[in-house]
C-alpha cells in the first residue's frame, strides 16, 4: 500500500487533532472535566493510530504515551495535577514541531526520550523530574527549526477558483484525444520503443487524469448548506414549521455534478414545502406533529451517489395526477396501464408543470421536468415515490463525477455518434435486409430494432446503400432488473474512446437523444447519444 | 457478488485507507459512519455483509455498537478494528459479537485476511 498519498489526509487531521487537544488541555487546566479528559484521550487515541500506520515513530510514541496518562487520568488512578497539564502541554508543542517536520519531509529525528521519561512519571503518580523537565526535549525538536517561530509561512492549503479545475479537466481531455490518435498509429508500428511510450505517456494521462478529479470533488454540505436559511425563510413566508435532516453531507461530488445540482435542489425542496408539508394545523389535524420534516440523505452507490429527499408532507394523490394527464392530453390507454410508479413520474410532464394545476392537485410539480431534464443530462436517474397522506420520496442517483466517459464510436451516414460503453450488451454484424426488418432473435427472444438515424430524425436515404448493416444492442435502463434489449441499426462501429465530454448549452440541450458534445479526431465534434430517451417509447415524451 | 462493507471510524485518514484497501481487494464498500450510533443506523439501512467496526469513537464506541448490532440478529459479521495496547479488547469484543478484528496500523494484507478469514468455505 503506498501510505505516501494519505499524507494529506494525515496531516489535516492530526493538526485538527492536536487543536483538540489544545482546547482540552487549557479547559482541564482550569479543573477537571470527566468529558473533556474523554475527549483528550480520544485525540490522542487517534493521532497514534494514524502516525503508526504512516511510520511517524516519534509522534506515534508520544502519542501512545499521553494516551495511557490520560487513560490513568480517565480511571482515576491518576491525579491530574497542574504539573501534569503543562507536561501535557510541551508534548503538544513537540508533536507540532514533528508535524511540521512530516509537513516539510525533513527526517523525524528529533530526541523525544526526555519527554517520553517525564510522561511516564507522570503516569506512575511520581513527581515530574525536574531536571528531566529542563532537559526537555521540545527544545531540541524546535532547534532544528529555530527560524520557523519567526517566519511568514505560506499555508499548504490552497485556494483555487474552481475554473481552474474546469479548465485543467479540458486539457485532459485534448490529452486523452491526443493519446487515442497515438494508440492508433502503435498497431501499425514496429517501433518497440515508440509503443513502450505510448504505454507509459497513457499512464501518465490516466493518472493526471485522476488526480484532478479527486481535487474537483466537493463534499454535499457545500450543497446543502445554504438550505436551512432558503427553508426558514419559506417557512415565514407560509406559516409552516418544517425541520431539516440531513445525512450523509460528506458524500463528494465531482463539482460540476454538484453545481448542475443546486437549481433542482430548490426545486424540489421548494415543492416539499409549498406543496408536501402540510400548515401545522392541517398537520395535527391528521395526526402528526406540528413541524414537518424534510430528510436528505446521500450515500454513495458503487461509483454513484444517490441523494434522496423525503417529507413528511400530504403525499402526491397519483388518481387526480392522471385526470391533469388526461386532460393535457395524455393518451388514455397508457395512463390506464401505468403503475403506480410511473403514473408518479407523469408530474415530470412539461404540461403539468404549472402552479396552478399543481396546487389544485395538491401534488408537486413545479420545475419538475426541468429537475428530470437536468439529472438526466447528468447521465442519472430520477425516482419519484409517495404515499398519499404521509410523504414523498424523491431519489436522484448520479455519477459522481461525469466529464469523462468510455464511449462507442459508432458511424451513421457520414456522422459519427458516442454511445456510452456502460449501455452497450453486443455489438453484431448483421445482413441490412434484417436490420432493416424491425426485429431480430437476440438470445432468447425477439428485440426490437430501431435505425439510430431515424431515432435522430436524420435523413436515413443519406447512408450509402450497404450489404451488411451494425445493430448496436443497449439496454433501456441502467438497471438489468427493470429493463430490456433494443438494437440500435448503424452503418458501422468505430474504436472504444475516453471522451471527455462538454455538457450542451441551450439552444442545443433541448435536442433529444443527445446529452453531451466531445471532440474527436480531426477536430470533429460527436454527440454523446441519451441512450435513457432513445431507447423509451416515442411517445413517452412529448 | 462481492462482499458489501460498512466501514465505521471516527477519523477521514482511516476511513480511507480502508475504503482503498477493501475496493482494491474487491469488496464493495457500500457506507461510512464516524460513530457507533450512525453505525447502528446504517447497519440498519444498508443490511451490509460485513461492519468494521473501530473501537475508540465518540458518541458511541465500537463495543457498545457492535453488541447492539449483533442483538439485532443481522446476518453482518463484524470485525473490530483497533490500535496496539488495546489486544485485551478483542477478547470483549468477540463475546460483543464479533467475529474477527485488525489490529492497527492498517495494511492491506491485515485487513484483507481478516475479512477472508470470515468466510473460511468461499475463495473470495
Amino acid at each position: 500500500m503506498d501510505i505516501s498519498k494519505y499524507k494529506t489526509l494525515y496531516l489535516q487531521e492530526t493538526s485538527g487533532h492536536l487543536s483538540g487537544v489544545e482546547k482540552g488541555l487549557l479547559s482541564i487546566e482550569k479543573g477537571y472535566d470527566a468529558a473533556a479528559v474523554d475527549e483528550l484521550f480520544r485525540h490522542y487515541h487517534s493521532i497514534k493510530g494514524m502516525s503508526a500506520s504512516m511510520g511517524y515513530e516519534p509522534l506515534k510514541k508520544l502519542a501512545h504515551s499521553q494516551e495511557n496518562l490520560l487513560d490513568g487520568i480517565r480511571s482515576k488512578r491518576i491525579d491530574l495535577t497542574p504539573e501534569i497539564v503543562s507536561t501535557l502541554l510541551q508534548c503538544l508543542d513537540a508533536m507540532r514541531a514533528l508535524l511540521e517536520r512530516v509537513e516539510n519531509d525533513l527526517p523525524l529525528d528529533a530526541d523525544i526520550s526526555g519527554l517520553l521519561e517525564m510522561l511516564i512519571s507522570a503516569g506512575k503518580g511520581e513527581p515530574i523530574n525536574p531536571r528531566t523537565q529542563r532537559q526537555s526535549e521540545t527544545a531540541p525538536v524546535q532547534a532544528k527549526t529555530p527560524e520557523k517561530s519567526h517566519e511568514l509561512k505560506l499555508s499548504n492549503v490552497m485556494t483555487v477558483e474552481g475554473r481552474v479545475f474546469d479548465d485543467l479537466l479540458s486539457i485532459v481531455g485534448d490529452l486523452l484525444g491526443s493519446l487515442s490518435t497515438f494508440k492508433s498509429l502503435t498497431h501499425a508500428s514496429r517501433s518497440i520503443a515508440f509503443k513502450d511510450g505510448v504505454h507509459t505517456l497513457g499512464r501518465s494521462v490516466d493518472a493526471l487524469y485522476s488526480n484532478i478529479l479527486a481535487a474537483r470533488m466537493l463534499p454535499i454540505k457545500d450543497l446543502t448548506e445554504g438550505l436551512p436559511r432558503i427553508i426558514r425563510d419559506m417557512c415565514i413566508a407560509s406559516g409552516k414549521e418544517i425541520e431539516l435532516k440531513i445525512e450523509g453531507s460528506e458524500i463528494s461530488l465531482d463539482r460540476s455534478v454538484l453545481q448542475s445540482l443546486a437549481g433542482p435542489m430548490v426545486h424540489i425542496i421548494r415543492n416539499s414545502v409549498d406543496h408536501g408539508i402540510e400548515t401545522p394545523d392541517d398537520r395535527i389535524n391528521n395526526a402528526k406533529g406540528p413541524t414537518g420534516q424534510i430528510r436528505i440523505t446521500a450515500y454513495s452507490k458503487k461509483d454513484r451517489a444517490v441523494i434522496e429527499v423525503t417529507d413528511d408532507g400530504r403525499g402526491i394523490d397519483i388518481e387526480r395526477l392522471k385526470i391533469e394527464a388526461l386532460a393535457r392530453g395524455a393518451s388514455r390507454d397508457k395512463i390506464i396501464s401505468m403503475t403506480g410508479k410511473e403514473a408518479l413520474m407523469l408530474i415530470c410532464m412539461p404540461g403539468l408543470s404549472t402552479a396552478t394545476v399543481v396546487t389544485e392537485t395538491s401534488g408537486r410539480g413545479v420545475g419538475m421536468d426541468a429537475v428530470k431534464d437536468v439529472i438526466e443530462g447528468l447521465g442519472g436517474t430520477l425516482e419519484i415515490s409517495s404515499t398519499p397522506g404521509a410523504g414523498t420520496k424523491i431519489t436522484m442517483e448520479l455519477p459522481r463525477s461525469t466529464a469523462i466517459i468510455k464511449a462507442l464510436a459508432v458511424n451513421v451516414g457520414t456522422e459519427v455518434f458516442l454511445i456510452p460503453i456502460s449501455r452497450v450488451e453486443h455489438v453484431l454484424e448483421v445482413s441490412a435486409r434484417l436490420a432493416g426488418s424491425g426485429s431480430m432473435e437476440y438470445e432468447d427472444g425477439q428485440i426490437e430494432i430501431r435505425s439510430l438515424a431515424a431515432a435522430l430524425g436524420m435523413d436515413e436515404t443519406a447512408s450509402p446503400a450497404r450489404q451488411a448493416s451494425t445493430v448496436i444492442v443497449v439496454r433501456s435502463a441502467r438497471d438489468e432488473r427493470d429493463s430490456r434489449l433494443i438494437g440500435f441499426a448503424v452503418d458501422d462501429f468505430g474504436e472504444e474512446i475516453d471522451a471527455y465530454i462538454r455538457p450542451l448549452l441551450p439552444p442545443m440541450s433541448r435536442l433529444r437523444g443527445v446529452m453531451g458534445i466531445t471532440i474527436i479526431g480531426e477536430a470533429r465534434p460527436a454527440f454523446l447519444l441519451d441512450m435513457a430517451q432513445l431507447t423509451s417509447k416515442p411517445t413517452e415524451r412529448t | 457478488m462481492p462482499k458489501r462493507v460498512l466501514i465505521v471510524d471516527d477519523g477521514i485518514f482511516f476511513r480511507r485507507a480502508l475504503r482503498d484497501i477493501l475496493t482494491a481487494g474487491g469488496y464493495d464498500v457500500i457506507g461510512e459512519a464516524e460513530n457507533g450510533e450512525q453505525a447502528v443506523a446504517e447497519a440498519i439501512r444498508l443490511r451490509p455483509d460485513i461492519i468494521i467496526l473501530d473501537v475508540v469513537m465518540p458518541v458511541k464506541n465500537g463495543l457498545e455498537a457492535a453488541r447492539e448490532i449483533s442483538g439485532l440478529a443481522m446476518p453482518a459479521k463484524i470485525v473490530m478494528c483497533t490500535s496496539l495496547g488495546y489486544e485485551p479488547i478483542v477478547d470483549e469484543a468477540v463475546s460483543s459479537g464479533a467475529s474477527g478484528y485488525i489490529l492497527k496500523p492498517l495494511n492491506e494484507s491485515k485487513v484483507l485476511g481478516a475479512l477472508k478469514n470470515l468466510y473460511p468455505a468461499e475463495t473470495c
